[in-house]
Order: structure tokens, then C-alpha cells, then sequence
């Protein structure tokens, strides 16, 4: 059994669903990461696990207790840690009073309180800023008070919601790693809220993609990238270009199928399960733009090549990327940075047909 | 106070002296202002208090009296003691009041919010007239309880110390409830979901976490509790309460002008005062500044959090708004009772009733009303006039003192308005006689309430982007030009509640214009005091007093009509 089994959660704000039904299974010592754009319902999700929402329908089980089903458990009464956006840390309270906020409610004696502050203190790097006020910290080190808040009282579950979003880029990286390897020592069950995807593939065991109040996809990080549920997760998830069209052919056994696109008759694609559905049905044949492979001379062993004009480049110093045009079809495609190309410059696009995929 | 334009700066370091030369003109100007409405006589009253009767010496000999005097001291104290209770029972009162209006969802909110908030526009004194009709010895409350036979004898409601806590309470728990919600309602959930997460439910995070975060809102609003009776000489005066430092100073000075000596000590209560009034409020404001709590969070919403309380608290909420909106209301319907009748005495309701007492103030002499609204628009109109400039120079620019400017004004507001009044009396009197034309009244009206129109337009100036006006100059247009286009229409809607609330407080005041006014000056809360202390035209003061009321409430409409909400119109524009 899971250590945090989500069933059928459901949520609404005035009549707007902002969770609907989902079912999420977290193991011991995992970390998940609730990850989607503003609005899809993965802060609402967190705020039930944590007990600051009361949803309407549903239960969340930690540890083999229900938190809803048999009558509504307070936050104080979960055992979570949680780490919040802004970080919550009361100003009024001095670092150390604020670690030692819950340890105080807990009863825990004077000198054990002592020791545990200081060695969460020195987990996050604090060590000596116990008798600052949260005014006299930077943004990092107020974030790491906020950890080490959570950490201190060693919750059964650790919440994050978007903790790293006030940081700025370098030092949001940093503590990427940080924090991902400080919970994995500790060994906690954690759940992590963010929109940004580099974090979540940084930081998680397994990804939930949530759209619009669904988990839409839950998979580990490479899972997501490499086999997308659908448009939307592809889109999310990296960049894609996305080729409408329709399916013209279904080759059995195979995996794979022929798109009929704006651009051509037949673009050979690899389906993720097998296709019964044909002609008619609406489609995205879908290609990285790193997966896209240039040639000045049309290579003729092979299908799936096109003629394409560079529209537009963009130097990015590790590559270049290419804004190109397939008929009307524009296509993004990034190829290594010593790749001399000039706008204007016509070349063949190879859309490999292992890596071509069909989304719905 | 900090204010970060670092665009603006910039442009002012290039555009050089010539930009700022103007502009240290224009401070200087209203420097000039400053030092003669208000540097100029308050100096005058510290001279006076060390003034000598009998002799042409100066010494400390007034204060040490003062200090060694028991009666003195008994009156400080007093006036110590009283300021203690009202503190801790606005507070107690207060917390309850301002939990509910900011985080119950409810019906009726911005009603019951307007009630509780309403005594904060009305006069001081309107109040004390109501409640003595209503609790008085013989008032409404007491000749009813005697008609149904449950008490023999009058009980005594306020005269005493209890009931100048209590009217006194009533008058400025607006004040706390308006700093505690606006704590509640702005700080950031997220530090009460924090400590909900670390194990502290209800109460114990509400004292742990919520109250002392909104100490910084609340002591705002506490320092000018603590400092009304230091500045209420009139409540006391007419419960018959004359031991408190404002009110004997009034006496000693507006009544004994023949006893020089007197006349000194006096002027020592004013200045003790002051003095108290100006160290309590310089500290809380020391103290608030050092303590401003901001939240990073992005996603709070306009209302905070707000809880759906059980049936059983939602009804005692109810219940507890319902009670003070009542004691609030009494105030505009017994004055109304009394304004349209007569003869109303020794008898729970008024029995003949008639529209006299407003022909005579409004037909057979309308002077307190024409003086009323012509001293007060014209303390408005140099309220406009110097205040604008005022808040440009603070806020836009970096003239050298311009904080000064700023502190000096804002210092007004803690000055006991009987300060100012003595002050100018004494100032304007010899020398400068300026106390012998009108023109002295609007004055002082001007110097005493100009700090509330200043706050206004000074917060919405913080709010209007600098960058807008930049666009405007970049684009072609000097400062003035850029002034009438581009800023006042955009402050405008800040300005104008600050203008109404100007008018409003301007059109109340009576501790200042009581020193100054001569026959043919009075104003209405003049006129009010003196129909009511003479006790002969009792329903025309009456009368003046439901007028009052009446135009303050209208002017209410106006400002909430124009900031979209009466918690904002009482408490100016709403915070960045």
C-alpha cells in the first residue's frame, strides 16, 4: 500500500472545479512532483494533502489513515512539513523561534529542542544566524529557514509549493540539487508543487503533469520527455513541433502509421500503442526539434525528408536554433552551434520515423 | 519614510540645479508657510509657559509648580488613568469587532461597517449631547427603567470616570478596529497556514502569529486612543469631569484671562501635554516603522481569508456587532428626536414636536451655517493649495528637508487641538494681530487638520507611477503641464476623498476655533457648545448637532461613491 494514496479528490471554488477526481499513489521515501501551468489545480491538490482546503469529495490516506473519510483531520494533527511559496517565515520571530514554533507545541524539552534546531540549522547551512530576524536574511536564507521549519519536527511527509519560485535563477538551481539531496538522505515522503519543468525533471522521482484540475500524465521525468500522454504534456514538457493532419494508413503490427500533412501526403510516424483508428481521425505528427536532422543534399535512401527555408536563427550559445518553413508549416529545429546557416539558406529535414510521433 | 524612485532620481540629477532650483523655491515658500501658521505660534506658547506672573522675568518656575502642585498632578494622573482604561477598553472591544469585520463572511458587512465606523466623522461633542439625553439622570434610559418600576432612583450611567470611558470608548474604537482589520485582512495567509502546519490551532496561533503581526496597524490607531484625553477637554467639561489636564487648561484659560498666573498654568498644561501627546506618537511611529511586516506572497486575494464561522458564533457576532451599531445609531436618533421637538424634559420621548429649532438656525439666524461652510471651504481651499504642493516636493522630488516638511506637518497630527487654538490666540493677538479679522478662523482650521489632507494626497501620490509622469516629459512637456495633464487627473480620485475628509473634520472642529472665534464668528460646533453650556436653547443645539450629521453623512455618500467603499473613504486610499 502507498504512503499517501490520493482516491478521487475532488475540489471547487464557487462552482469552478479546480481539482476533479484525481487518483495519485505516492511510495515511501518518493518524491512527487505536482507539475503544470497556473490554474491546473496542482497548489489546490497540495493544500488538500496539507489540510489548509477542505475538498468536497474524495479521501487522502497518509500512512494508512484517512485524513477526510472518517472525519476531517486538522493540519496541526497530519504530521507534514510543509515549505511555502513565500515563504511563510513570521517576521516577528526570530530564526530560531521559528524553527522551534512547532517543537514548542510538540512539548519537547528545552534542551533536546536546542539540538534538534541546531543540527536542522546546520543541514540547511545556517548554523550561527539563529538569533537573526527573517528581515535581516536574504531571500535564500529565508528559504532555508522555511526548510529547515519543516524538516525540524521530522514530518511523515514534506510539502513543498513552489519554494523556489522567489529566488532567482542561479541560486534557484543551487538549492534544486540541495534540496532534492537533503530530502533523499532524510528519506521523507514528499510531494513538490511547481510550473517550472527543468525543476521538476531536476528534482523528482516521478512527475503528475496536471491540466486543469486532471493528472493528465504520471511517469518519471524521461517517461514524460520521451512519450508524451498528449499534446498538451508535449507541449509543456520541452518544446515540440506539432504537424496536424490525419491518419492515412495504420500498418498493423508495426507501431506505425502515415500522417497526411499540410505538407505532404505521407509522413511515417511511430505510435506509442497500437492504432485501430483510420483516416479522418485528427492528429499531431510530433517531432523534438532536437530530433530533427538537416542535410544540404537531399539523402535518398530514405523517407520522411522534406525541403525547408530558415526563416529565422537564434544563437543560444551551446546550440543554434533554426526558425524554419516547410511549406507553411513552421518548423524548430536545433542543431549543434558550429552548424554555419544563413537565413534564407533551403535544406532537407529528415523527420526520423522512430522518433516522429502521433499525439491526439 | 522610504520611497524608492530610483528612475525619477536619475532624471533629476541630469536635468541639474535649474530643475531644483525651482523647486527650493517652492519649499521654501511653503517653508515659510509652515514657519508662520505653525512654528511661529506654538513657539509663542512655550515662551508664554515660562513666563512669570507679577514680574517681566521667564523661568522655570510655572513647571516646577506644576510638578510639585497635588492638584496638578492629580489632574495628570487622571488624565494618564483615563487615557489606560480607554486604551484597554477600546482594545477589548476592539479585537472581537475587527476579527469579525474582517475575516466572517457575512451579510450586511459594509453596514455594519459603516455603523461602527461612523463616529470617526462625527463630532466628538454630538455624542455627549446624545448619550446625556439617553443615560442621563434624568435622561430617556433611566425615566423608562423608573416607568416600569425596576429601579427607584436614577441610576448614574456616565457622569463619572465610567462614563467618560464609555462615551469617550465609543467615540474612538473606530480607530482600533479600523488598524486590527486592516492588519487582518493584509496579512499574508500564508503565515497563519504555516503555523496551522506546525501543529498551533486556533487560539493559540491567533496569539501566537496573527496579533502580534498586526501590532504595527494596531498601535497606529492605539497611540490616538491613547491620546484623546489629552486632547478631549470637552467631554469631561460637560459630564462634569473637570480634572483632566485639557479641560483645566481650558478653564484656567478661556475663564480666568484676568489671573495672569493662572492664565501660565494653564498654558503649562497645553504644553505637558503636547509634550506627552508628541513623545507617545513620535515612539509609536518609531516602533511601527521598525516593524512593518510584508509578505511575499503574490496571490492574496482583496479579502484576505475569510472563515464561515458555526451557526452559534455567527449569531453572538451578530449580536456583538448589533449592540455597538445600536449605541452608535442613538447618537443621530436622539439628537434627531430632540432637534424636531420641544420642552423635551423629564420624559423618556419628546411629546411636542416642531421644525423651530431649524427656522431659527437656519432662517432666523443662519450665521453659524454660512460661517461654518465659509470658514471651512476656504481652509480647504488653502488645504488644496498647499497641501498638493507639499506632497509633490515629498514624494517626487530631493530637496534637501523636504522630510522636515513632511515630519513637521505630520506632527500636527498629534497636537491637542486646543495647542494650536491657545497658540494662535497668543501669537496673533500682540504683535501680529491677526486674531482681529476672520481671516484667523479658516486659518487655524487649515493648520490644525491639514495633516489628514496631506496623508491622502501623499499616499496616492505614492501610487501613481513615476514613470507616467516621466512618459509625459519625455514626450515634450515641462513639470507644471505635465502636473495639470498627467498627475492631478490621475490623483484625483485619492485627492478628492482627502478633500471631503478635510471638509469633514475641518467642519467639526471646535477645540481650536473656541479660543478664537468673536461674536459674529461662531460656527456651528460653537454654536452647538454655547446653546447646550447656556442650557437655555437645548433643541436648537440639538438641531445644529442632527445638521451636522446630516451634511457629514452626505459627505460620506460623496467619498464612498468616489473610493468605492466606506472602510476605504474613513481610513484613505487604500494601501500599496
Amino acid at each position: 500500500m502507498a504512503f499517501i494514496e490520493i482516491q478521487d479528490l475532488y475540489k471547487e471554488f464557487k462552482k469552478v472545479v479546480a481539482v476533479n477526481r484525481i487518483r495519485l499513489e505516492i511510495e515511501q521515501g518518493e518524491m512527487l512532483t505536482l507539475l503544470g501551468p497556473s490554474g491546473c489545480g496542482k497548489t489546490t491538490t497540495l493544500r488538500c494533502i496539507a489540510g489548509l482546503e477542505r475538498p468536497e469529495g474524495g479521501d487522502i490516506i497518509i500512512d494508512g489513515k484517512p485524513m477526510l473519510s472518517k472525519g476531517f483531520v486538522q493540519p496541526s494533527k497530519r504530521g507534514i512539513g510543509m515549505v511555502f511559496q513565500n515563504y511563510a517565515v513570521w517576521p516577528h520571530m526570530k530564526v530560531y523561534n521559528n524553527i522551534v514554533y512547532g517543537l514548542k507545541l510538540q512539548k519537547t524539552p528545552k534542551k533536546e529542542m536546542k539540538q534538534q534546531a541546531k543540527s536542522v540549522l546546520e543541514l540547511v547551512g545556517l548554523s550561527g544566524l539563529e538569533d537573526r530576524y527573517p528581515s535581516q536574511l536574504s531571500g535564500g536564507q529565508q528559504q532555508r529557514v522555511a526548510l529547515a521549519r519543516a524538516l525540524v519536527r521530522n514530518p511523515k511527509v514534506l510539502l513543498l509549493d513552489e519554494p523556489l519560485s522567489n529566488l532567482d535563477a542561479k541560486l534557484r538551481e543551487e538549492l534544486r540539487f540541495e534540496i532534492k539531496s537533503l530530502v533523499r538522505r532524510m528519506g521523507i515522503t514528499s510531494v513538490y508543487v511547481t510550473h517550472d519543468q527543468a525543476e521538476a525533471m531536476v528534482i523528482s522521482d516521478r512527475i503528475a503533469v496536471m491540466e486543469s484540475g486532471n493528472v493528465v500524465q504520471l511517469g518519471t521525468a524521461q517517461e514524460i520527455y520521451q512519450k508524451p500522454a498528449n499534446k498538451f504534456v508535449a507541449d509543456f514538457i520541452g518544446t515540440m513541433n506539432f504537424m496536424p493532419g490525419s491518419i492515412v494508413e495504420v500498418y498493423p503490427g508495426e507501431n506505425k502509421v502515415a500522417v497526411q500533412t499540410e505538407f505532404c501526403e505521407k509522413l511515417m510516424c511511430t505510435t506509442f500503442e497500437k492504432v485501430d483508428a483510420k483516416g479522418a481521425e485528427r492528429v499531431y505528427a510530433s517531432i523534438r526539434p532536437e530530433d530533427v536532422e538537416l542535410f544540404a543534399e537531399k539523402p535518398l535512401d530514405r523517407e520522411n525528408v522534406f525541403k525547408g527555408t530558415i526563416t529565422n536563427k537564434a544563437y543560444l550559445g551551446n546550440f543554434l536554433y533554426l526558425f524554419m518553413k516547410v511549406n507553411e508549416t513552421d518548423i524548430r529545429v536545433q542543431v549543434p552551434h558550429f552548424v554555419p546557416q544563413d537565413e534564407g539558406q533551403q535544406l532537407f529535414l529528415f523527420f526520423n520515423p522512430e522518433k516522429c510521433n502521433i499525439l491526439f | 519614510m522610504k520611497h524608492g524612485q530610483p528612475g525619477l532620481s536619475v532624471l533629476h540629477f541630469c536635468k541639474g540645479w535649474d530643475m531644483s532650483r525651482s523647486q527650493y523655491l517652492l519649499a521654501a515658500f511653503l517653508w515659510s508657510v509652515i514657519a508662520f501658521l505653525v512654528i511661529y505660534p506654538l513657539s509663542i506658547l512655550v515662551l508664554e509657559s515660562f513666563k512669570i506672573s507679577g514680574t517681566e522675568t521667564w523661568g522655570l518656575g510655572n513647571y516646577l509648580e506644576f510638578f510639585k502642585d497635588t492638584y496638578y498632578l492629580k489632574t495628570f494622573g487622571n488624565t494618564l488613568l483615563l487615557s489606560s482604561l480607554l486604551l484597554i477598553t477600546t482594545t477589548v472591544l476592539g479585537i472581537p469587532l475587527a476579527y469579525i469585520l474582517a475575516r466572517y463572511r457575512h451579510r450586511g458587512k459594509t453596514v455594519f461597517t459603516a455603523l461602527i465606523l461612523l463616529p470617526i466623522v462625527l463630532p466628538a461633542f454630538a455624542g455627549v449631547f446624545a448619550f446625556i439625553i439617553f443615560f442621563g439622570k434624568y435622561g430617556t434610559l433611566n425615566l423608562l427603567l423608573m416607568d416600569f418600576g425596576l429601579i427607584d432612583k436614577p441610576l448614574n450611567f456616565i457622569y463619572g470616570i465610567h462614563g467618560l470611558v464609555f462615551i469617550q470608548s465609543l467615540h474612538m474604537l473606530p480607530f482600533i478596529v479600523l488598524g486590527l482589520s486592516a492588519g487582518f485582512t493584509n496579512i499574508d495567509p500564508s503565515f497563519e497556514e504555516a503555523a496551522e502546519v506546525e501543529g498551533a490551532s486556533g487560539f493559540r496561533r491567533f496569539i501566537t502569529v496573527t496579533l502580534p503581526l498586526c501590532t504595527p496597524s494596531y498601535l497606529a490607531g492605539a497611540v490616538l486612543v491613547f491620546l484623546w484625553p489629552f486632547t478631549d477637554w470637552l467631554t469631561p467639561l460637560i459630564l462634569g469631569q473637570v480634572d483632566f489636564l485639557p479641560s483645566v487648561s481650558y478653564i484656567n484659560i478661556a475663564y480666568h484671562f484676568t489671573d495672569v498666573h493662572r492664565k501660565y498654568m494653564g498654558v503649562v498644561a497645553v504644553v505637558v501635554s503636547s509634550l506627552v501627546c508628541i513623545s507617545l506618537f513620535l515612539l509609536a511611529r518609531w516602533w511601527v516603522e521598525k516593524k512593518t511586516y510584508t509578505g511575499l506572497s503574490k496571490g492574496t486575494t482583496e479579502e484576505g481569508r475569510v472563515v464561515e464561522p458555526s451557526p452559534l458564533v455567527k449569531s453572538g457576532a451578530y449580536i456583538y456587532m448589533g449592540l455597538i451599531a445600536i449605541l452608535v445609531l442613538l447618537i443621530p436618533v436622539v439628537l434627531g428626536l430632540s432637534a424636531f421637538s420641544r420642552r423635551w424634559v423629564f420624559e423618556p420621548f419628546p411629546t411636542y414636536w416642531t421644525l423651530d429649532n431649524f427656522r431659527l438656525i437656519l432662517l432666523d439666524s443662519p450665521g453659524m451655517v454660512k460661517n461654518s461652510f465659509l470658514f471651512s471651504g476656504i481652509a480647504l481651499v488653502l488645504g488644496i493649495a498647499f497641501g498638493l504642493p507639499v506632497a509633490y516636493l515629498v514624494v517626487r522630488t530631493r530637496v534637501v528637508g523636504k522630510d522636515a516638511l513632511d515630519f513637521v506637518i505630520t506632527l500636527m497630527l498629534a497636537f491637542p487641538g486646543i495647542a494650536i487654538g491657545v497658540s494662535y490666540m497668543l501669537a496673533f493677538w500682540q504683535g501680529i494681530p491677526l486674531a482681529t479679522y476672520w481671516i484667523i478662523m479658516p486659518l487655524a482650521l487649515f493648520a490644525r487638520r491639514l495633516p489628514y489632507f496631506l496623508r491622502m494626497a501623499h499616499s496616492s501620490y505614492l501610487q501613481l507611477d513615476p514613470s507616467l509622469e516621466e512618459a509625459s516629459e519625455v514626450s515634450g512637456a515641462g513639470k507644471l503641464r505635465t502636473f495639470f495633464s498627467i498627475s492631478l487627473p490621475l490623483l484625483l480620485k485619492g485627492v478628492l476623498v482627502g478633500v471631503v475628509m478635510f471638509f469633514i473634520m475641518a467642519f467639526q472642529e471646535i477645540s481650536t476655533a473656541i479660543f478664537l472665534y468673536r461674536g459674529g464668528w461662531e460656527t456651528l460646533p460653537i454654536g452647538i457648545y454655547l446653546n447646550w453650556h447656556r442650557g437655555m436653547e437645548f433643541g436648537a443645539a440639538a438641531a445644529m448637532a442632527f445638521l451636522m450629521i446630516v451634511i457629514t453623512f452626505i459627505l460620506l455618500l460623496i467619498i464612498s461613491r468616489i473610493s468605492g467603499g466606506v472602510l476605504k473613504a474613513a481610513w484613505g486610499t487604500a494601501k500599496k
